[in-house]
């Protein structure tokens, strides 16, 4: 009788996956998107935290050049040099956000100790790059004081002390939050429309009549669900890791494989849930994305969780995507069990309710 | 009857059955209307923190030198600040609370004072780039802020900021409006899309590619009764955008036509990767998740431009979101975020709209011709 169970799950996961394997679009249109946001995050990272500004030196004096050099080393800026006419036609052109102008008569003001203004043109049509601009000058002009050294009017320095070992780009802590959200999508959809198409194609009758147990049906198509969505995971995971953006260390890739193996396991047993009780593939397909846009965005998104508004962070508490991006991060890029047990706690337990929950659905569809 | 007016039947028979049929999918229609504001309302998310970084100011001196470099900190445009004694703090940084504490040493008006070099603490909780590098610039600038409040003689080298607009634009209403158009794309493709290729999948086409019905009748017909679904979701998303995010547009006409145009487009494209891929799921994943990738390169967050990077200034102009995003920031906000005005921009628009409409009805063809 077990061996006759276990040949009915191996049956349905075998056809599962082959209806999966033989649907070639589908297979691309799960795996191509992923494969163009990561390209276009590696393209677009260099341009990150830097606004493109254009340079105007009009002054030959020593504090003139002194400016030029201190704005050009200190890494703020995507600098063009450029004369009064270039810059204007950069700046039309939406070639650059701002134009610096270091005036004619800088070092001769400086010298005199008169108020020497850098002029400053922002294109502030958006904050975020306007307010870049408005941190990065005063940042290159406390530069500026810095190399006097002791001659510096400016007495108040700073003294930096980092919580971690090293800092992580934005885009490195973004494809984490990604990979989730793709593998709860993915389950959600992929088993959804796998359960929903026994319904709205009627293969599920013949199961029906077949004398094999409900609960086989339902492991079968859970498993191949979860192989899926697994092995799509593995994938971005592995990609992640060949460009060197998300590569844990040692024992922490056994702990970002466990908590993408709960994800997928989790999208899928809701996945078969949505499916079994809409039996319907658009509704089903509507319902799972609203689904796993939600879940990620109510745990943060790709923004840092504790920086958000209080409400959204007490959301969060009640959202398991929340905790299993946590968990990533802290495996990926600091190798640390900050909350780890929590974390697998609350994932595993949501895995076992999605998939107890998937199974009542399932079994109420079969009986329907 | 002659062939237009048949042709017109045909047409306004095959919008009429593609609502009905939307209609007899209730749960799914719904979710179809809705999903464009949840697209508005959940992107949104990305602006709430409004790049503001949590911060503690830990006061060891509260002489009025202090008290003024606090204030320049709260002008910084850079913070969300609060006072915190020096344990509690360094607890909000360890939970993750917040992402730096700012430490005014006890000598810091007695050392200013008598002209000794003072140094602020400054502890940062390094998660990525993007907050720890504000809080690396915004410090110098309160620094240097400060100095200009309290020194004015030291010192003499300021920045003299003379802004292209009256006012800044706010993260949320510049981004909400690039979010309406990735919402327009989202509503007007699986509303078309899910529509064509379900067809395929009931195996329903057979009856109308069967009928005496012109080939481009039945798609015009099929796009139209998907547009007409579509409104519903593009006034809905309008709606929340104006009346509660609370983005007022410049030009309204400009608003309304151009959310028309987009949504035009991307009901021709639904119908044509629908009609192509003849399968809701692999259209809708390929639909859905395009979304996310398209929505980082078409501009976004700002001119495209400004990326000073050729491969993705060249993405993003193959892609009728780049052209959307422009027209809508216009309409929105009158600004000009690429060079060739809004006429051409409308006409680049116009060009994709016909061209989609076209390969369309070809799609359709062509798969009966090998069917």
């Amino acid at each position: 009788m077990t061996t006759s169970i276990f040949r009915v799950i191996w049956a349905i996961y075998r056809k599962d996956l082959a209806v999966w394997w033989r649907n070639r679009v589908s297979l691309a249109a799960s795996i191509l998107p992923v494969l163009g946001f990561l390209v276009v995050q590696a393209v677009g990272a260099s341009s990150v935290g830097t606004s493109p500004v254009a340079l105007v030196t009009l002054d030959s004096g020593s504090a003139g050049q002194q400016m030029q050099q201190i704005i050009h080393s200190a890494d703020v800026f995507r600098l063009t040099d450029a004369t009064p006419e270039q810059a204007q036609t950069l700046l039309h052109d939406l070639r650059v956000a701002a134009v610096i102008t270091i005036p004619l008569d800088f070092t001769q003001r400086v010298q005199a100790h008169d108020p020497a203004p850098l002029e400053v043109t922002l294109n502030n049509l958006n904050l975020d790059f306007a307010n870049d601009i408005r941190r990065a000058v005063p940042d290159s002009i406390t530069q500026y004081y810095a190399a006097q050294g002791s001659a510096s009017p400016i007495k108040v320095t700073i003294h930096e002390t980092d919580l971690r070992h090293q800092d992580i780009q934005f885009f490195q802590f973004s494809v984490l939050p990604m990979l989730v959200l793709l593998l709860i999508l993915n389950g959600l959809v992929t088993s959804g429309i796998a359960a929903a198409r026994e319904w709205e194609s009627r293969t599920v009758k013949e199961m029906l009549l077949a004398p094999i147990p409900g609960e086989a049906v339902i492991l079968g198509k859970v498993l191949a669900g979860f192989t899926v969505t697994f092995l799509l995971g593995l994938l971005i995971l592995a990609m992640g890791a060949a460009l060197d953006w998300t590569r844990p260390v040692g024992v922490e890739w056994l702990t970002t494989i466990l908590i993408i193996a709960l994800v997928a396991f989790m999208g899928t047993g809701l996945g078969v849930t949505v499916g079994a009780a809409l039996q319907h593939i658009q509704p089903v397909t509507g319902l799972s994305i609203n689904v796993a846009f939600y879940l990620f965005f109510l745990a943060g998104g790709i923004g840092v969780l504790a920086f958000e508004p209080d409400w959204l962070q007490t959301v969060a508490v009640f959202n398991p995507l929340a905790y299993g991006v946590h968990a990533l991060q802290m495996a990926v890029f600091y190798s640390s069990t900050d909350q780890l047990g929590l974390d697998v706690l609350v994932l595993s337990l949501s895995s076992l309710a999605a998939l107890g929950l998937g199974a009542l659905s399932m079994r109420r569809g079969i009986a329907g | 009857m002659n062939q237009l007016t048949y042709d017109l039947r045909v047409i306004w028979a095959c919008a009429r059955k593609e609502i009905k049929s939307a209609f007899t999918e209730r749960i799914g229609t719904i979710l179809g209307i809705v999903l464009p504001v949840n697209f508005l309302v959940l992107f949104s998310l990305f602006a709430l923190n409004g790049g503001l970084a949590p911060t503690a100011v830990v006061m060891a001196d509260t002489g009025p030198l202090a008290q003024q470099f606090y204030q320049a900190m709260a002008r910084a445009h850079s913070f969300r600040l609060q006072i915190a004694g020096a344990q509690p703090a360094q607890a909000l940084l360890q939970t993750g609370k917040i992402v730096a504490v700012v430490t005014i040493p006890a000598n810091f008006d007695s050392s200013l004072e008598a002209g000794q070099p003072v140094q602020l603490g400054v502890q940062i909780n390094n998660l990525n780039t993007d907050f720890t590098n504000d809080i690396r610039r915004a410090v110098p600038l309160s620094i240097s802020s400060f100095y200009a409040q309290a020194f004015p003689r030291l010192v003499n080298v300021t920045a003299d900021e003379h802004d292209l607009w009256p006012q800044d634009t706010d993260y949320i209403p510049y981004l909400t409006v690039s979010i309406l158009v990735i919402a327009l794309m989202m509503g007007g493709l699986l509303q078309s899309g899910t529509a064509s290729a379900g067809e395929w999948e009931k195996a329903t086409i057979k009856e109308l590619l069967l009928s005496p019905a012109s080939r481009w009748a039945i798609m015009v017909g099929k796009m139209l009764g998907s547009f007409l679904m579509g409104l519903m979701s593009t006034t809905l998303v309008l709606a929340v955008l104006v009346l509660v995010v609370g983005v007022w547009p410049l030009h309204w006409a400009e608003v309304i036509g151009f959310s028309l145009l987009t949504l035009l487009i991307f009901t021709a494209y639904g119908t044509l990767l629908g009609t192509v891929l003849k399968q809701r799921q692999a259209f809708i994943a390929l639909a859905f998740a395009t979304s996310l990738p398209l929505f980082f390169i078409s501009g976004a967050f700002g001119p495209v431009s400004f990326a000073h990077i050729p491969l993705i200034e060249f993405l993003a102009k193959i892609f009728p979101v780049y052209y959307a995003i422009v027209l809508q920031q216009h309409a929105f906000h009158g600004f000009d975020l690429n060079t060739l005005g809004v006429g051409m921009n409308v006409l680049v628009l116009l060009g994709y709209a016909l061209i989609l409409i076209i390969l369309a009805a070809i799609a359709l063809r062509r798969t009966t011709v090998s069917s």
